[in-house]
């Protein structure tokens, strides 16, 4: 058999798209052609490894060309260029605004802001998405996405110590009736699958999973959506790495194995029948644990220069990044292998997980070594890195790859894609007084899987490992309360028990919102993460946000124009609340053919993570009813529409208008809310988002055990609002507070001319009253409703 | 007096190794995190410390089964651990700790040192972390347990947390001996008799399922009940009494 890469240069354009497809490379045209290219200039035939190379390197997954390429947007009859979406966008806000607060954004692993008030730390965040590899094998890709995002953080500088694991899940509704094409998996076996991947590996790591949210959609059966962050905490000090010539090239953690051959490549492919397992990485919590405790050790004593996880593409990117100035030599044979019979060019390429690459001065290797065998992790010296921007790799006698970095790193050519606006049509009309009671409603509503109790999921993971998670996902007098973020006091990090600052983290995510209006979306996700910091008593002026884009094939223009238009949101959303962001991802090609054939993509999918400062986590509050006879209100205007609503999701198509969010007015209340957090005059606060008003005064009232008796005339509204857009829609930026009594009139000055209105009080009757001057809605048992809503999604 | 040392044992695996020495050190303690490895190279001696803990975690992985691992480490310097157990020296397994107390043949206390008990998979088949309620056994000898009220709350964090003994005489000596020192309101995971922690005869053995080390601080609890100003909850007393019975 003749070496398929013999006659590389000679290949016609159709032949060299067969060469790409039978090696699973995802390379399109253009990027073939310019490899092409310069072998012919080079003057030799590729060796298969450089091909290889070339296609990690230049992958969607790596280079995210899509989102940083020119795009070209047609919308109400205009044309808009971009020369590069991502820098014009979400970057240019982050410039805008130039926070001296943000003290590494868009270049490392993983965004980092101050942290503290000591200027002592900073906390590194990040976000990924396993989406592929989750359709394929929910608990291996599950538990390789977490291990990879924890491995972003240690590879963040010179290291952070992990202290908070987030997770965002998006499947087919468990009961769904959807068919499902052949070989790909039901979404409940993926639900459960994932779940327990993420259980497996975060609570092996000793890491709290403290934060998330999942989120059903019958989008999503084919392509589930997983979501995985990490926080960590890294002294000020050990930010910036710098790779030295001459440094040594040193592995540690697993051996290299032919699991995970071509991930970076396979997550730019729509997934079918021919997809295979074995691009999928197999786990091992416990060596990356080694691996967390050597380099915490180990960077303390300085004694590397640079460290960067082996993700995507392994050996080829770590070391192709690291060495990006220096060049790299490295010898395969050196490597600690799971397999003997293992190609050369996948030893460089195979994305074996719980694998670190350090830069090593060859005086530290052996006080390095000694700490590796203290804590039984396994390492190998690969070669060095020499000075001479040259990629150099082989193995025994035989070259296996010798480019040079600035082609691989600046090569990748790109072109212009496409980008349409979708037409949507709009009913605005009054939605009809629906034939069920609302008290009907309000438990069906509790009881959907969109609203419904976590418990079953999150008792799973190791959520307060650590000692540091002040404010828990359950929350309330029994513990079970839904919070809306989370706070962390990374005491297991900074060693400090008489520091009590720590840090919230919430998301936004909303893409039945980004089915009507993809802009709104990016506006009205933002906010809703804000705000759930805001529901803590968090810093909120000193919010951070991370984008997790998640997209069908952008080779659809009408995708693309979705991407266009929640990117340009989430610039307008930083913008005006003051909030930078520091770090995001995206993920495209979800989308898969359906049992019929057809292409079935996913909804446009964006999620916001959020972070912002709690100066004194003792102060930090919940959102669980604290005691009878505090007053409640409401913050915020109630406005018309029911778009993107769970009661839509329930009753069906109807009315479908979203009330825009008015983000200046957005900022005003929440920044007086916050003061009135802070002095201690909140008892209680509750975001107003799925299900609407009605289920975040259930929730507040159950978590606490206690009733409340509201009478909904007093609360800013709409004019025109109907009592359902009133009890279920989701207008944005409003939320429930409950009030200490003694503090109401200090509160009553201090919000006199915002939108901040009495709407009744807690009682100690366990039941929810609700009505609107003598009408009355409902009167529900407040056990009956958390009976409804508390069920086993798993 | 000086502070007493503590050696909080950990080994590939183990996780809550610093918030357990926080929470010793915060009691006025000297901790010290120790691998099992520097103890198998002797470069430390169980013998020098007056306090041992086991904290939780997943040690090697909890292969085989929960502890078993790190309990078959620990085989080789056996005598080590008896001697520090006989000479009354306050040795907490929390957790995992705990599962290795029982794997080594430590808990229930026999005088083989043989595992006589287990820590089996929860009834309800996997991972559980949340909030339970506890009773304390007044009448145990437990050091660690003294001056606790009646029912404390405590959160739990395993897999393997099911309690059993499959000899009914070893059973009902522990109980008769108020060696159960602290059980189960509300079972979580089918212990024999709510058993969520016990002693050995003296009462400075100790291992149990719950995390004394996570409601340490009253910030640390999930109902944040409102007006409460104590720094410290109940998990603080666990720490403290074993730092208070050394001192003497």
């Amino acid at each position: 058999m003749t070496d398929p890469m013999s006659n590389f240069t000679t290949l016609n354009a159709k032949q060299l798209a067969g060469l790409d497809s039978a090696c699973g490379w995802s390379l399109n045209a253009l990027e073939l052609a310019e490899a092409q290219r310069y072998f012919k200039k080079a003057g030799r035939e590729p060796e298969r490894g450089e091909l290889e190379t070339l296609a990690q390197t230049w992958s969607e997954h790596c280079k995210h060309k899509t989102f940083s390429g020119p795009v070209s947007f047609k919308a109400g009859g205009k044309t808009k260029k971009y020369k590069n979406l991502f820098k014009e966008t979400i970057v240019k806000a982050t410039r805008t605004l130039n926070k001296k607060w943000c003290l590494s954004v868009f270049t490392d692993n993983a965004g980092i802001v101050e942290f503290g008030n000591k200027g002592k730390w900073g906390l590194a965040f990040k976000a990924e998405t396993h989406n592929h590899p989750c359709a394929v094998e929910p608990y291996g890709g599950a538990e390789t996405g977490v291990g990879g995002v924890i491995r972003d953080i240690l590879g963040v500088g010179l290291g952070a110590k992990p202290v908070l694991n987030t997770d965002t899940f998006c499947f087919g509704f468990p009961d769904t009736k959807m068919k499902m094409p052949k070989n790909s998996h039901p979404p409940e076996r993926i639900f459960r699958g994932v779940v327990e991947g993420v259980r497996d590996y975060g609570n092996r790591m000793g890491i709290p999973t403290a934060a998330g949210g999942i989120y059903f959609d019958d989008g999503y059966c084919l392509n589930p959506l997983v979501y995985v962050g990490c926080a960590g905490l890294i002294p000020v000090d050990k930010i910036d790495k710098k790779v030295h010539s001459g440094d040594l090239i040193v592995s540690i953690g697993g051996r290299t194995g032919r699991d995970g051959i071509h991930g970076a490549t396979f997550s730019s492919a729509n997934i079918d029948e021919e997809t295979t397992t074995s691009a999928v990485q197999i786990g091992h919590a416990i060596n990356e644990k080694k691996t967390l405790d050597v380099i915490m050790r180990a960077r303390d004593l300085n004694l590397y220069n640079a460290v960067t996880d082996c993700g995507a593409g392994g050996f080829s990117s770590a070391i192709g990044e690291l060495g990006s100035e220096t060049g790299a030599r490295v010898h395969l044979d050196a490597a600690r292998l799971k397999d003997t019979r293992i190609e050369p060019w996948e030893i460089w390429v195979s994305e074996s997980q719980e694998r670190m690459i350090l830069a090593v001065p060859q005086a530290k290797l052996k006080k390095l070594a000694a700490i590796l065998d203290a804590e039984s992790c396994e390492y190998c010296v690969l070669g060095n890195f020499p000075g001479d921007g040259r990629l150099l790799v082989t193995h025994g006698e035989t070259s296996v790859v010798d480019l040079p970095m600035a082609f691989l790193h600046g090569g990748v050519p790109n072109f212009e894609k496409p980008a349409v606006q979708r037409v949507i049509k709009i009913n605005s009309k009054t939605p009809a007084k629906p034939a069920k009671s609302y008290g009907h409603i309000l438990k069906n509503l509790l009881a959907h899987p969109n609203i419904c109790s976590r418990h079953s999921v999150i008792t799973q993971y190791d959520h307060e490992v650590q000692g540091g998670t002040v404010i828990k996902p359950l929350q309330g007098r029994y513990g079970d309360g839904p919070g809306d973020a989370a706070v962390i006091w990374p005491q297991a990090a900074t060693l400090d028990l008489a520091d009590f600052a720590g840090f919230a983290v919430g998301h936004g995510f909303n893409p039945a919102l980004g089915k009507i209006d993809p802009y709104q979306m990016a506006l009205q996700s933002i906010d809703e993460a804000i705000r759930n910091l805001l529901c803590t008593g968090a810093e909120i002026s000193r919010t951070a946000i991370m984008d997790n884009f998640c997209a069908a094939s952008p080779k659809d223009p009408r995708v693309m124009g979705d991407l266009v238009l929640a990117a340009e949101g989430c610039h307008d959303g930083a913008i005006a609340y003051g909030a930078p962001f520091i770090s995001g991802k995206d993920s495209f090609y979800n989308q898969a053919r359906d049992a019929e054939g057809r292409e079935y993509p996913i909804p446009i999918s964006l999620l916001i993570s959020a972070t912002a400062p709690v100066e004194d986590v003792r102060k930090a509050i919940t959102m669980d009813f604290k005691e009878a006879g505090n007053p409640v209100y409401l913050a915020g205007v109630c406005g018309r529409g029911m778009g993107g609503s769970v009661y839509n999701d329930m009753t069906g198509p109807g009315n479908n208008h979203i009330t825009p969010l008015d983000m200046k007015a957005a900022v005003r209340l929440y920044t007086t809310l916050l003061i009135a957090i802070k002095k201690g005059w909140v008892a209680a606060a509750h975001d107003v988002s799925q299900g609407g008003l009605a289920v975040t005064l259930a929730e507040m009232a159950f978590s606490g055990g206690l009733g409340a008796q509201l009478d909904l005339a007093g609360a800013a509204k709409e004019k025109g609002l109907s009592a359902l857009e009133l009890l279920f829609g989701e207008s944005p930026a409003r939320l429930a507070l409950e009030v200490v009594k003694e503090h109401e009139t200090g509160f009553l000055k201090l919000v006199k001319g915002l939108p901040v209105k009495e709407i009744g009080h807690v009682t100690e009757e366990p039941a929810l009253l609700a009505g609107d001057s003598g009408n009355n809605f409902f009167r529900e048992d407040i056990h009956q409703l958390k009976t409804r809503w508390k069920r086993e999604l798993i | 007096m000086n502070k007493p040392k503590v050696i909080i044992l950990r080994g590939t695996g183990t996780n809550c190794d610093i918030e357990t020495l926080t929470s010793f050190k915060y009691v006025g303690a000297e901790p010290e995190l120790v691998h099992i490895n520097q103890l198998l190279s002797g470069a430390r001696k169980v013998l020098d410390y007056s306090i041992m803990a086991f904290p939780g975690g997943f040690s090697y992985g909890d292969d085989i089964s929960a502890g078993k691992i790190f309990a078959l480490k620990m085989s080789r310097l056996n005598a080590d651990f008896e001697k520090f157990i006989k000479t009354k020296r306050p040795v907490i397994g929390i957790c995992n700790g705990f599962q290795i107390l029982v794997k080594t043949g430590f808990l229930p206390e026999n005088k083989a040192n043989a595992q006589v008990s287990t820590l089996y998979n929860n009834d309800c088949g996997h991972f559980l972390a949340r909030w339970e309620k506890f009773r304390i056994n007044k009448s145990s000898p437990c050091i660690f347990t003294k001056g606790l009220p009646d029912e404390i709350d405590l959160p739990i964090a395993h897999g393997e947390g099911k309690f059993m003994i499959e000899d009914k005489k070893i059973m009902a000596d522990l109980l008769g001996r108020e060696l159960h020192a602290i059980t189960y309101a509300d079972n979580p995971n089918g212990s024999m008799h709510d058993i969520a922690g016990i002693t050995n005869a003296a009462g400075t053995c100790f291992g149990l399922m719950p995390h004394p080390e996570r409601n340490f601080f009253a910030h640390q609890r999930p109902d944040r009940p409102a007006g409460a100003r104590e720094a410290v909850s109940v998990g603080y007393q666990f720490f403290s009494n074993a730092v208070e019975y050394v001192k003497g």
